[in-house]
């Protein structure tokens, strides 16, 4: 049962229907209570400040922390990636989680990324991590759909993957799964995805 | 960052997906959700569903979000038509889109744009455009229903609101005789967030695409398979 954080913000609708896609079994969650022990999702489209706040006063911001210190599966969409890092610089300059150590800062210039980039991640290069389902399909490669407006930077984690722009497209660190993009608007690629994650 | 091939969907206040010509007539495409999955499975690039707002009458737009937001697709998807102070707290609760495209508020409504800003991002924000030119540049207002003059102020505004620009050539809508560039003239924004339609040839998407445009987004063209959207890419 995939735990979707649902604090009254986010694209909870979006990730149901790409779970839905793939016959995966979900939940939202919005108190600690409530969360299993499988996958956490994070999803994106809200600011980092509002978002944090709310985390904060359900209590979820803690719980994540301390679900992900042992070892269970977080996966963060867009927002839900960048405040997995340490701070962000949105919303006047916010408190994350900072499970991922790093920050986040709005791209050169407040420009935007809008669009569709390439992507390409092989399964065999992350053998040894035990949260990537062992399937036949071993590359999920093809294009991935961003919007966003602030970038993440990373201190250090096992895999990360930059695009051409210098804009961090995805990174795995052991049990955090962190995508900039939006997988469940990334049509086909999006769902293999899903595939090899969950 | 690629060159975007979008599909412009409009829907009536029955949920019908609807095709329009010349920003005038209209001809019902089908059902909301078949058309969505025929251009889901197109691949399109990102799908803008419009709800064609004209005047100040309730376009029903509350419903039909709501209607939308209960199909499953994996293509971008930007909503527009009838966002308004009333509904923007209840559509942005639980986003199953990625961005807004605005054209009233674009003249009578800063308020609007801000709040949707703040909940949504500027990257989320499109200003919708369908123009004319006559002598000069019209621009349509939709509470109006008139396509006026505008002043140079304008595009200060738009650059600071909206992240892109959607540019319909109102007389080309709906046909294949060609997207007026004559507009460029008269546009005063950044090039690489301009997105056009109406009237979009195979030339004229080519020609966009040389211009360093951010994309396009054809009509009804690309739903019945007349332009494949993979041989466009």
């Amino acid at each position: 049962m995939v735990n979707i954080i649902d604090v009254g913000l986010g694209n909870v609708r979006s990730i149901e229907h790409w779970l839905d896609r793939s016959n995966l079994f979900y939940k939202r969650v919005s108190e600690v209570t409530s969360i299993t022990e499988d996958v956490i999702i994070i999803p994106g489209v809200a600011s980092a400040g509002e978002y944090m706040y709310r985390l904060k006063k359900t209590g979820l911001d803690k719980e994540i922390i301390e679900r992900s210190s042992w070892g269970q599966k977080i996966i963060g969409i867009c927002l839900g990636f960048q405040i997995l890092t340490d701070y962000s610089e949105e919303d006047g300059g916010t408190k994350c989680l900072g499970i991922l150590k790093g920050s986040t800062k709005y791209i050169d210039e407040h420009k935007t990324h809008n669009g569709w980039d390439a992507f390409h991640l092989d399964a065999r290069k992350l053998s040894e991590n035990l949260h990537v389902k062992k399937k036949r399909k071993k590359i999920v490669s093809g294009r991935v759909y961003f919007n966003h407006e602030l970038r993440v930077e990373l201190e250090c984690t096992s895999h990360v993957s930059q695009l051409d722009n210098g804009i961090t497209s995805f990174a795995i660190q052991d049990n955090i799964f962190g995508f900039q993009f939006h997988p469940e608007k990334s049509q086909k690629t999006g769902q293999e995805l899903l595939e090899l994650i969950i | 960052m690629s060159f975007r091939i979008g599909t412009t969907l409009l829907i009536d206040s029955n949920g019908n997906g609807i095709q329009s010509y010349g920003f005038n007539k209209k001809r019902i495409l089908g059902d909301l959700q078949k058309v969505l999955k025929f251009l889901d499975a197109y691949e399109v690039d990102e799908i803008h569903a419009i709800v064609p707002f004209k005047g100040k009458g309730d376009s029903g737009s509350s419903k039909i979000f709501s209607h939308l937001s209960e199909i499953s697709i994996s293509t971008p998807l930007s909503i527009g038509g009838g966002i308004t102070e009333r509904n923007i707290g209840k559509i942005t609760k639980d986003p199953f889109f990625e961005r807004c495209i605005f054209n009233s508020a674009i003249f009578d409504n800063p308020e609007l744009l801000q709040k949707t800003k703040s909940i949504m991002g500027h990257q989320s924000m499109v200003a919708s455009i369908p123009f004319i030119i006559d002598d000069n540049l019209k621009i349509y207002y939709s509470k109006t229903n008139i396509f006026q003059a505008i002043k140079d102020e304008l595009w200060k505004d738009l650059e600071s609101n909206f992240n892109e620009v959607l540019l319909l050539d109102a007389n080309a809508e709906g046909g294949k005789n060609g997207f007026n560039f004559q507009v460029f003239k008269h546009i005063k924004f950044p090039i690489d967030r301009i997105l056009i339609s109406g009237g979009l040839t195979k030339g004229d998407i080519n020609k966009a695409k040389k211009m360093g445009l951010a994309g396009v987004s054809i009509d009804n063209f690309s739903l019945h398979s007349e332009y494949s959207i993979e041989a466009l890419r």
